[in-house]
C-alpha cells in the first residue's frame, strides 16, 4: 500500500508539520523573561522560521515533490495530480508571504501560536487542493477553518478582533454544517464517498433531477461561504476588517483559492455530467456577486472594508471560469487565482505597512503617500492597478482569460456584466490612488513623515511586486502550468 | 413487523422527540440532557445495526465526555434558563414556509418519484468489531485519521490561544 | 434468542444486582470496622455478633427518614438525579466474568458466569462510567445550592480529568490481553497478570479509580470542611442512602476491574496452576478467587482514607493533567512497545515493558519532587 508515490502525494503537508511541530517545541524556548532585554526581536525568530520553513518547503516539494500522471494514494483518498499540487505550491507561497507580513505586527507576531495556527490551515489547504474523498475533503476544510476562526479573533483585548472571530464562527460552523449534510445525502443515494466513484454514479444517472439539485445547493452553501460569494458573503466585510490585516490577506487569498480549488475538483469531475444543471446556477451567483460586491465597495471610506468588498468581486469573476465548464475555463481560473493571490497580498501587505504606522485603515491616512514613501506608493499603484484589471500586471492577463473562456462557453452576457464591473473596479480602485498621489497631509510636510517599512515586509513586497510584474509579461510558463492543472480534470 | 423494526421506529421516535424537546426547551440544562438522551438513543441504533464498537464509542465520547463539558460550561456561567427570545419579526414565518418546502420536497420524493437510493453493499457480519475498525482507520482512512489528530492538536492551541492570559503584563 | 436464554439473562442479571447490592451492605460495616481498627477504636459491634446485624439497621433507620425536597429544587431532576448516579454503577458489573462456565444439573444446559462477554466490554466499561457523572453533576445543580453546585461542578472537572489516565490504563489493559474482551483478558493473564508486566499502569488505575469514585484523598465533590456536604447537601432519607449506595457500589465493581484487569481476574494464583485448586478443575472456585482479590482491593482503598489527608483541588487537577496523564500516555507507547519486540524478538523480550514503565514512573516521581522542592525554596 505504501510507496514512494504514497509519501509524495503528502510531502508539502508532512514537512508543514514537522515544521510546525519544530515550532512550537523551540519557540517556548525563544521567549526572554524580561521584555526589555531585546526579548522581542527573538521572539519574532518565530516569523523567520515559519516563512523561511515555507520557502524550503516549497523548494523542496518542486525539486522532489512534483506529480507524474494523475493517481490516487491513502485508499483513493488523495489525488496526486497537478492540479492539487500547483494549488498547494500557492497555497505555500501565500502562508510564507503571510508570516513575513505577521512578524510585525503588534499584537500577533510576537507569539509563536499564530504561526503554528497559520501552518496548520496550511495544511488542511493543501489536503483540500488534492482531497478525493469527501471524509478527507471535510476534515480538510475544518483543518483550514477552525484555525483561521481563532486568527481571525487573535486580538483578545481588540473588540473588532473579537466581532471577526466570532462571526466567522458562526457563519462557518453553521454553512459547513450544511454542507456536510448535502455530502452526507451524497453519500446516501450513492452509497461512496470517493469523488470518482461519485462521478461514475452521476454518468449513470442514477439520480433524480430533484435530489442531485437539493445536493448541490447544500454544497454550494458551504463552498460559496469559503469563497465569499453573494448570498454568502456577509461576513466578509466585517471579518477582514477586524481580523489582524495580514490574517485577512490570508483569508482572502489563500482561503479563497481553496475553496475554488474543492469547487473545481467537485464540480467538474463529481457533476461534470449534469454540468447543465448547475452551470446555469453558478452563472447568476458569479454575475450577482461581482455587481454587488463592487458596488458595494464603491462608498467605503476604509481601505480593508473596500478590499474586502473587492475580493467578493473577484470570487465574482473567477467563478466565469468555472461556469464555462471548459479546459481552457479551469486554466483560467487557476491562472486567475494565481494573479488574485500575488496582487491581493500586495495590497493587504500594504495596508499593514501603513496602518503599522499610521494606526489607521481610512482612506484619509492614505493622502500624500507618493511623498512620504515614493516606493511604497509605487508598490501600491502595482497592486492596485493589477486588481482593476491593467496591463502590464498580472490581473490584466487573469481577467482577460476567464472573460475568453465566459465568450468560449457562450456566456456573452455574463462576460458583459463582467466587463462593466471592471470599469466600476477601476472607478474605486483609482480612488484610493487619488489619495495617494493627489491628496496632501494637513499642514504637514510629507517627507518629513516617511513610512518606515521593515526588512521583513521589504522582502514580502518585493518579491509580490516582481511577480504581479512578473505574471502580466512573462505569462507564458505560468499560463502552461495552470493549463497543466486543468488538463488533470478532463 | 419484525422486532429490529419496532424497536428502531419505536427509538426513533424517541430520538426525535429528544431532539424537539432540546430544541424548543427554555432551560439549557434541560436541552443538554435532550441531546443526552438524543446520543443515547442513537448509539442504540448503532447496536441495532450490529456496530456496538462505534455504539460506546458515541456514548463515552459524547455523552460521557463532551455533554458533561457543555452542563460544566452552562452551570459555571450560570445562564440556565434563556431570555424571552427576541427574534427578528419576519424570521418565524419564513422559517416556517422553508420548513414546508423542505417537508413538501422530501414528501414529493418519499411518494411521487421513485428514488433510488445508491446499492450499499451488506458488510460482512463482524465489521463492526474493535479489530474491523481498526483495520478500516489505519488502512483506509489512515490519512483522514491522522488528519484529525491535526486538526484536534490545532484545536487545542486555539483554545489556549483564546483562554490563557499572558504573563508579564501586554497580554491580556 | 429463544426463551430460556432470556430467563437465564433475567436470573444472572438479578444475582448479580443482589451480589452487588448485599456487597454494598457489608462493605459499610467492613469499612467501618477496618478504619475502626487503624484508628485503634472498635467500630460497630452492637447489633448482631460483631456487628453483623449493623447494615439491616441502619436500613431501617435511612428509609423511615424524612425525606426533605427544597422548595427551589428542581423537582423532576432532583428525584431523578440519585437513580442515574444508582444505575450506571449497578449494571457497571455485567460485564465483568466472575468464573467460566458449568453444566446446569438436570437440564444439562451450560451456564456461564458472567451476565455478557460482548466484544467491547472495555469500552462498555468506559462508557458507562462516563455515564455516572451525571447524577452528581445533576444532584448539585438540581439542589439549588451553591454548596451543592460546587461539588457537582469540582467532580464533574475531576472525574472528567481522571478518566483520561484511566482510558489509557485501559487501553494497557487491551494491549496486553490483545482483545477487547474482559473474558480474553483474564485468559490472557493465566501464566503472568498484568501488574506484573506493567505494575506502574496498574499503580495508575488504582489512583484514578479512587478519583473516578470519589474516594479519599480526591473526595473533593464533599469536601465538608469547604461544601458542607458537597453534591449531597440537600439529600436525605432514601435519596442520599442511593448516593451513599452508589459510591460502594462503584468502589466494589471498580476493585473488580482492577482485579480482572491487573490482577489475572477469576484466576486462580499463578503456583496453583494445574492443581486441584485451579478454575479448570473447580468451577465454583472462580467467583471465590475473584472476591478474595476484590476484598483484599477494597481494604487498600479504606487503609489510603485511613491514612492520606485530602489533597487540596488545584493540586490534584495539576496531579491528573501534569503527572498521570503524561505518564500514562508513556506507559501505553512503553507496552506497545515491548509487545512489538516480543513479537519481534521472542517473548523474553516482554520484560523491556516493565523495566521501562518502572524507569518512566521513576522519572515522573523526579520531576513532581523536584517542581515541588522548587516551589518550596521560592516560598
Amino acid at each position: 500500500m505504501f510507496t514512494s508515490t504514497t509519501f509524495l502525494s503528502i510531502l508539502p503537508e508532512t514537512l508543514i508539520l514537522i515544521l510546525g511541530v519544530i515550532l512550537l517545541i523551540v519557540e517556548p524556548f525563544w521567549k526572554v523573561k524580561d521584555p526589555s532585554s531585546g526579548g522581542d526581536e527573538q521572539r519574532r525568530n518565530a516569523g523567520w522560521l515559519t516563512a523561511g520553513g515555507l520557502f524550503a518547503v516549497l523548494v523542496i516539494s518542486v525539486l522532489v515533490g512534483r506529480p507524474g500522471d494523475p493517481t490516487s494514494t491513502f485508499g483513493s483518498s488523495i489525488r496526486f495530480d497537478w492540479l492539487g499540487f500547483f494549488f498547494k505550491m500557492l497555497f505555500i507561497f501565500g502562508a510564507g508571504i503571510t508570516a513575513l507580513l505577521l512578524m510585525d505586527h503588534e499584537k500577533v507576531g510576537r507569539r509563536g501560536e499564530a504561526y503554528m495556527l497559520l501552518l496548520a490551515s496550511t495544511i488542511g489547504m493543501c489536503l483540500m487542493a488534492s482531497a478525493a474523498d469527501l471524509i478527507t475533503l471535510y476534515l480538510a476544510i475544518e483543518t483550514t477553518s477552525i484555525p483561521l476562526y481563532v486568527l481571525a479573533g487573535f486580538m483578545l483585548t481588540d473588540e473588532h478582533s473579537t466581532e471577526a472571530g466570532f462571526k466567522y464562527l458562526l457563519f462557518g460552523a453553521m454553512t459547513s454544517a450544511i454542507m456536510l449534510y448535502g455530502f452526507s445525502l451524497l453519500y446516501g443515494f450513492t452509497g461512496t464517498t470517493n469523488l470518482y466513484a461519485l462521478a461514475d454514479a452521476f454518468k449513470s444517472g442514477q439520480l433524480a433531477a430533484p435530489v442531485m439539485f437539493g445536493l448541490i445547493v447544500l454544497i454550494v452553501v458551504g463552498l460559496g461561504f469559503k469563497v465569499s460569494v453573494v448570498p454568502f458573503h456577509f461576513w466578509a466585510p466585517d471579518v477582514y476588517e477586524g481580523a489582524p490585516t495580514p490574517v485577512s490577506g490570508f483569508l482572502s487569498t489563500a482561503s479563497k483559492a481553496a475553496g475554488f480549488a474543492v469547487i473545481a475538483r467537485l464540480f467538474l469531475v463529481v457533476f461534470h455530467d449534469v454540468a447543465v444543471d448547475w452551470a446555469a446556477v453558478f452563472a447568476i451567483l458569479s454575475a450577482v456577486t461581482m455587481t454587488v460586491g463592487n458596488l458595494l465597495a464603491l462608498p467605503q471610506k476604509n481601505l480593508k472594508r473596500m478590499l474586502a468588498y473587492s475580493s467578493i468581486a473577484h470570487a465574482g469573476y473567477a467563478m466565469i471560469g468555472i461556469v464555462a465548464v471548459s479546459k481552457l475555463g479551469i486554466t483560467s481560473v487557476v491562472f486567475y487565482l494565481l494573479a488574485y493571490i500575488v496582487t491581493n497580498l500586495a495590497a493587504f501587505g500594504i495596508v499593514m505597512t501603513v496602518g503599522r504606522v499610521t494606526g489607521s485603515d481610512e482612506y484619509d491616512a492614505y493622502r500624500g503617500l507618493s511623498r512620504r514613501s515614493p516606493w511604497l506608493a509605487l508598490v501600491m499603484l502595482a497592486a492596485f492597478l493589477s486588481l482593476a484589471g491593467m496591463p502590464p500586471f498580472g490581473g490584466f492577463i487573469a481577467k482577460v482569460l476567464v472573460f475568453a473562456a465566459g465568450i468560449q462557453a457562450n456566456y456573452i452576457w455574463l462576460v458583459v456584466i463582467g466587463i462593466l464591473n471592471s470599469i466600476v473596479g477601476l472607478y474605486y480602485y483609482l480612488n484610493v490612488l487619488k489619495y495617494v498621489y493627489l491628496f496632501r497631509m494637513e499642514k504637514e510636510d510629507e517627507e518629513a513623515h516617511p513610512i518606515a517599512v521593515t526588512r521583513p515586509y521589504a522582502i514580502a513586497l518585493v518579491v509580490l511586486v516582481l511577480g504581479i510584474i512578473l505574471l502580466g509579461t512573462v505569462f507564458a510558463p505560468w499560463f502552461g502550468f495552470s493549463n497543466a492543472a486543468a488538463m488533470n480534470l478532463f | 413487523m419484525t422486532p429490529d423494526l419496532i424497536a428502531f421506529f419505536v427509538l426513533a421516535l424517541i430520538a426525535i422527540a429528544a431532539a424537539l424537546g432540546m430544541l424548543l426547551g427554555r432551560n439549557v440544562v434541560y436541552s443538554a440532557l435532550f441531546l443526552v438522551l438524543n446520543f443515547g438513543t442513537v448509539a442504540v441504533f448503532y447496536i441495532l445495526l450490529d456496530a456496538p464498537f462505534i455504539a460506546l464509542t458515541q456514548v463515552s465520547v459524547y455523552a460521557g465526555a463532551i455533554m458533561v463539558l457543555f452542563l460544566f460550561v452552562i452551570m459555571l456561567l450560570g445562564t440556565e434558563t434563556l431570555p424571552v427570545s427576541k427574534a427578528l419579526p419576519w424570521q418565524r414565518p419564513l422559517a416556517f414556509v422553508l420548513a414546508l418546502i423542505l417537508a413538501g420536497e422530501a414528501g414529493y420524493l418519499l411518494f411521487f418519484r421513485k428514488v433510488t437510493s445508491g446499492t450499499i453493499p451488506q458488510p460482512v457480519q463482524t465489521f463492526g468489531s474493535p479489530q474491523a475498525v481498526g483495520q478500516a482507520l489505519f488502512n483506509q482512512y489512515l490519512l483522514p485519521f491522522e488528519v484529525t489528530s491535526v486538526l484536534l492538536l490545532i484545536a487545542m492551541v486555539g483554545a489556549i490561544v483564546l483562554t490563557i492570559k499572558e504573563k508579564g503584563g501586554q497580554g491580556k | 434468542m429463544d426463551l430460556a436464554l432470556w430467563i437465564e439473562f433475567i436470573i444472572k442479571g438479578f444475582i448479580l444486582i443482589f451480589a452487588v447490592l448485599t456487597g454494598f451492605a457489608y462493605l459499610t460495616l467492613y469499612e467501618r470496622r477496618a478504619l475502626a481498627r487503624i484508628q485503634t477504636r472498635i467500630g460497630p459491634n452492637r447489633a448482631g455478633p460483631q456487628g453483623f446485624f449493623q447494615p439491616v439497621a441502619d436500613a431501617v433507620k435511612l428509609i423511615f427518614k424524612e425525606e426533605l425536597t427544597p422548595a427551589k429544587a428542581d423537582k423532576v431532576l432532583f428525584v431523578l438525579a440519585p437513580i442515574m448516579t444508582v444505575v450506571p454503577a449497578m449494571i457497571l458489573a455485567a460485564v465483568i466474568p466472575l468464573g467460566t462456565q458449568f453444566t446446569l444439573p438436570f437440564l444439562n444446559r451450560p451456564v456461564t458466569l458472567y451476565v455478557s462477554d460482548i466484544n467491547v466490554g472495555v469500552l462498555y466499561l468506559t462508557a458507562i462510567a462516563s455515564i455516572a457523572v451525571y447524577g452528581i453533576v445533576l444532584a448539585g445543580w438540581s439542589s439549588n445550592n451553591k454548596y451543592a453546585m460546587l461539588g457537582g461542578l469540582r467532580s464533574s472537572a475531576q472525574m472528567i480529568s481522571y478518566e483520561l489516565s484511566l482510558g489509557l490504563c485501559f487501553v494497557i489493559a487491551i494491549l496486553l490481553g490483545n482483545s477487547m474482551s474482559l473474558l480474553d483478558i483474564v485468559e490472557a493473564q493465566k501464566s503472568v497478570w498484568f501488574v506484573v508486566i506493567q505494575p506502574v499502569g496498574a499503580l495508575i488505575f488504582m489512583v484514578t479509580t479512587l478519583a473516578e469514585v470519589n474516594r479519599a484523598p480526591f473526595d473533593m465533590p464533599e469536601a465538608e470542611q469547604e461544601l458542607a456536604a458537597g453534591y449531597h447537601s440537600e439529600y436525605s432519607g432514601m435519596k442520599f442512602a442511593l448516593f451513599f449506595m452508589a459510591e460502594y457500589e462503584k468502589m466494589i465493581v471498580i476493585s473488580m476491574i482492577a482485579a480482572t484487569l491487573f490482577f489475572g481476574g477469576f484466576r486462580e494464583f499463578w503456583f496453583l496452576q494445574g492443581t486441584v485448586f485451579s478454575v479448570d478443575h473447580f468451577w465454583w472456585l472462580g467467583p471465590i478467587y475473584l472476591l478474595l482479590k476484590v476484598v483484599v482491593l477494597l481494604f487498600l482503598m479504606i487503609w489510603v482514607r485511613a491514612t492520606w489527608p485530602r489533597i487540596r483541588y488545584d493540586r490534584l487537577m495539576a496531579f491528573g493533567w501534569k503527572v498521570l496523564l503524561p505518564l500514562s500516555l508513556a506507559l501505553v507507547f512503553i507496552t506497545a512497545l515491548g509487545i512489538l519486540l516480543a513479537n519481534q524478538f521472542g517473548a523474553i523480550y516482554i520484560w523491556t515493558i516493565p523495566v521501562l514503565s518502572i524507569l518512566a514512573g521513576l522519572i515522573a516521581v523526579l520531576l513532581v519532587n523536584m517542581s515541588l522542592r522548587r516551589k518550596v525554596a521560592h516560598a
